[in-house]
């Protein structure tokens, strides 16, 4: 039994006749930041529910160091999802007892801690009134009162403004040194993936299409910009590729280089935006 | 001036009071015609009061406001203003060809062929219940209905959140290139400022409640070429909002 | 964990106090008044026995027109107390934390479902069983008081004076409390909750409360005078037949028949000696009433209480199972 931080070894989920997720299978590094990244529907907030135990695989297992998930949350793992729900009547320091009251191993100072950091919290305030940048220092200080060694995050920056997005990457970014926590997070914020993940994951249509690290996959990745009448050939895998009048530009995943072909590595923006247009281009083909 | 002459937004010691303190103040700002104008502020800064005020939907507390012109009153939109909020309040039972039919009744100047273009332009099936539609597809037709009106400024509301990347670069470049080639003056709300970067050419940032920035920011660059961290766009609004810069 | 659902329910807690602090004054204060308005008017034996001869004058109708309706709209209050709790307490109970996505916050930690699910169901309901439960000995402790001057002279199958007597609030109470529950664990929207709660409480109570009286045998009853199947009953009884007897004691099927003999002209009063003898002429020996025994409303009370119960356990089992399914 694999005992990294998170193995799925083909996972699917189906919901009648939708799949979810088909056949996945990663492993995630001890210590690692990962984007997970794809487009609306890839599945990745139920990949996410799934190492949660909040819900159950249709076949395969998930398991968190070693112990398969089945439906029940792991005393290693916090979710934080994009909701971010907490007890909105609540105060504060209310809402940290809570989170003792809850769990069997909490640590109040930890979660204190995340509290004070940046520009502090009024602990006094009612959550229901804060704001959302202060929502989320909140709802991260109580995910890591359970002193976690994977943290799942679910578009945990999304309705943030630049300033609040910035520290919350702040504090994850903190966890991870300090405890080398174990991180999966997904965004559709590319920029802010690229600055704080070391690995990626990318799902379409519930399968994986990348997985591993961010260096390695843009060192195995080319973007290859040619005249527009010469056709592409080459023994790598082009994931995608766009024409102009007077050229074409592809993506192309290992293989070497067309002579005379233009070729540069992708960063991480142009090299998701590459598979999904290509899933894009695919899911229109079908229709 | 002629009506067509009169600047899209002209503010002067523009503000707004509410029980709990002034959400805007002393907020002066002439957005010129047809830019692209980014509007940017941490929550709370008073963005959405703004707007309000534009959309008539606010009262000013202080100051004065003019749309083109003429004063807003609660009456309605001026007509030449559309307006697209993060909300995209579209409804989700009727089908995007019924979406568009209500545009028809709602608006005097519809176009309907420019509307049903878009659409088309999109791959939208006309006959989809909204509700059926993925974020990227109906913030696409919310955009049709706010262009189908023909408006002058296009006033976006956080058009592009839960939107994935491809579906913000997508929507992103249609607004560009239909508001350009229509000269239609366009004031964007968004957190996510290095997509505004290629795309805004005037900035109006707000932290609370008042007027930090305004300028092109072709201008605004220049101005803090010499200072350190500030060379894009985003780095310089980041920097006003930590308030790092002093005033 | 039960210091999280005494926290989540504190506003519910604090208007259940606050709401009996105000019931209990009232009561008790209105009580002292009516019964000193009753040594005022000297008809303090009429609690006891309404039939004296003193009880039939001025005096006691006047008290009951001051008193009757005060007396009654408590009944009422106990009456419809069960029904807020499911719509206020049961539905919104795991609807609530459906809908804010907060079960997703609970679900996260290392607390089992079973433990927060039994947990906040127990502690919600403890607080809402106990002001059921005062309220009912409080408002009963009136209805006493007045006596056959008050509702309970209407019997004790009279419908306000049953569903606030002996087991049935508190059966009222956790049918409904158990319904609004399952009902919001199974739609998962507070509001929709609360209306369905309503309709199905409402239904059900209203077919029990008119099936509840045909599981009891009625008892058959003599009357003295053959033209008033009535005669000689006391107060409180409900009547669910009347009839008369034959001369060999079987119950006579075609009553018209017989009567139409006796009324040759409807203009001309007939005394009641003639038509006696006229009815007897007839056929028609002896008349009868079949009333409810009074010894019997305790077993209704018991028959009814454990349906409501049996379902309350079915709406129990249903909620675990709709709250743990698993998308």
């Amino acid at each position: 039994m694999n005992a990294s931080p998170v193995h799925a070894s083909n996972v699917a989920k189906h919901f009648g006749r939708v799949r979810a997720l088909d056949d996945c299978s990663f492993s995630l590094p001890s210590g690692s930041v990962t984007g997970l990244v794809g487009p609306n529907g890839a599945g990745k907030s139920t990949l996410l529910s799934l190492i949660a135990g909040l819900a159950r695989p249709t076949s395969g297992t998930v398991s968190v160091h070693g112990t398969p998930v089945r439906g029940q949350m792991h005393p290693d793992v916090s979710l934080l999802t994009q909701k971010r729900p907490l007890y909105d009547q609540f105060t504060v320091r209310e809402m940290m007892r809570a989170g003792a009251a809850l769990n069997d191993c909490w640590s109040a100072a930890r979660a204190f801690e995340v509290l004070d950091l940046l520009a502090g919290v009024d602990k006094d305030a009612r959550v229901g009134n804060l704001s959302a940048g202060a929502r989320t220092q909140v709802a991260i200080a109580f995910a890591l009162g359970r002193l976690p060694k994977v943290l799942l995050l679910d578009e945990p920056l999304s309705d943030l403004d630049p300033l609040a997005r910035d520290e919350t990457l702040r504090i994850v970014m903190t966890e991870v040194a300090e405890r080398g926590t174990t991180v999966l997070l997904s965004s559709h914020l590319l920029t802010d993936l690229g600055d704080v993940c070391d690995h990626l994951l990318l799902l379409d249509q519930g399968r994986v299409q990348v997985a591993g690290e961010i260096d390695e996959i843009l060192g195995d990745h080319r973007v290859v910009v040619g005249p527009a009448e010469v056709s592409l050939e080459t023994d790598g895998v082009v994931v995608d590729s766009s024409h102009t009048a007077r050229q074409t530009t592809a993506l192309v995943r290992g293989g070497s280089v067309p002579s005379g072909w233009d070729s540069t590595h992708p960063d991480l923006e142009a090299l998701v935006m590459g598979y999904l247009r290509a899933a894009r281009t695919r899911k229109l083909a079908r229709q | 001036m002629s009506e067509r002459e009169h600047p899209p937004v002209v503010a002067e010691n523009l503000g707004k009071k509410y029980s709990r303190g002034w959400a805007l103040r002393d907020c002066t700002l002439r957005v010129p015609a047809g830019r692209i104008v980014a509007l940017v502020g941490p929550n709370g800064a008073g963005k959405s009061t703004l707007m309000g005020m534009i959309t008539g939907l606010i009262r000013p507390t202080a100051g004065r406001i003019a749309v083109f012109g003429d004063v807003p009153n609660g009456r309605g939109m001026h007509p030449a203003v559309a307006f697209l909020t993060q909300a995209k309040p579209l409804y989700p039972q009727f089908t995007v060809a019924e979406t568009l039919h209500y545009g028809r009744s709602a608006n005097p100047g519809w176009d309907q062929a420019y509307a049903e273009s878009l659409v088309e332009r999109a791959r939208v099936p006309f006959a989809a219940k909204v509700g059926t539609l993925s974020g990227g597809q109906r913030t696409r037709v919310a955009l049709a209905l706010a262009l189908g009106k023909r408006p002058r400024l296009l006033m976006l509301d956080e058009p592009l959140a839960d939107l994935d990347p491809l579906a913000r670069e997508t929507v992103l470049r249609t607004l560009v290139e239909e508001c350009r080639t229509q000269c239609i003056t366009v004031l964007l709300s968004s957190h996510v400022l290095a997509e505004l970067e290629g795309v805004c050419d005037h900035l109006v940032l707000l932290t609370d409640g008042r007027v930090r920035l305004a300028g092109d920011v072709s201008e605004l660059l220049r101005a803090h070429a010499g200072q350190p961290g500030m060379q894009r766009l985003g780095e310089l609004a980041l920097a006003y909002m930590r308030a790092e810069v002093a005033a | 964990m039960t210091w999280i659902v005494w926290r989540q329910q504190r506003p519910v807690l604090i208007t259940l106090a606050a709401g009996l602090v105000v019931a209990a004054a009232a009561i008790l204060l209105l009580r002292a008044g009516m019964v000193s308005d009753l040594q005022t008017r000297n008809i303090v034996d009429c609690v006891r026995d309404g039939t004296l001869q003193a009880c039939r004058g001025e005096g006691p109708r006047a008290f009951q027109k001051s008193w009757y309706d005060l007396i009654h709209f408590a009944q009422l209050l106990v009456i419809v107390v069960p029904a807020l709790v499911g719509l206020f307490i049961g539905a919104p109970l795991f609807a609530r934390e459906f809908e804010q996505g907060t079960h997703v916050l609970a679900f996260t930690q290392s607390v089992s479902r079973t433990r927060w699910m039994a947990t906040k169901f127990v502690v919600a309901a403890l607080p809402a069983l106990l002001f059921v439960a005062v309220l009912q000995l409080l408002v009963r402790s009136w209805v006493n008081a007045a006596g056959q001057l008050g509702p309970l002279a209407g019997g004790p199958y009279y419908f306000s004076t049953f569903d606030a007597q002996g087991v049935s609030p508190i059966a009222y109470t956790l049918f409904a409390y158990t319904l609004g529950v399952f009902v919001g664990a199974l739609f998962r929207r507070t509001l929709v909750a609360i209306t369905l709660t309503l309709g199905v409480f409402v239904v059900t109570r209203g077919f029990l409360s008119t099936w509840r009286e045909s599981t009891i045998e009625p008892v058959r009853v003599l009357s003295n005078e053959l033209t008033d199947p009535y005669a000689g009953m006391g107060p409180g009884q409900v009547v669910k037949n009347t009839g008369f007897l034959d001369a060999k004691g079987a119950v006579v099927t075609d009553v018209n028949a017989a009567q139409a003999k006796c009324v040759p002209n409807a203009r001309i009063e007939v005394s009641v000696e003639d038509r006696t003898a006229c009815w007897q002429q007839n056929g028609l020996a002896r008349s009868f009433r079949e009333v409810l025994p009074f010894e019997q409303a305790t077993t209704v009370h018991l028959l009814e209480a454990s349906i409501f119960a049996g379902l309350a356990v079915l709406f129990v089992l249903g909620s675990v199972w709709a709250v743990r399914r698993q998308a």
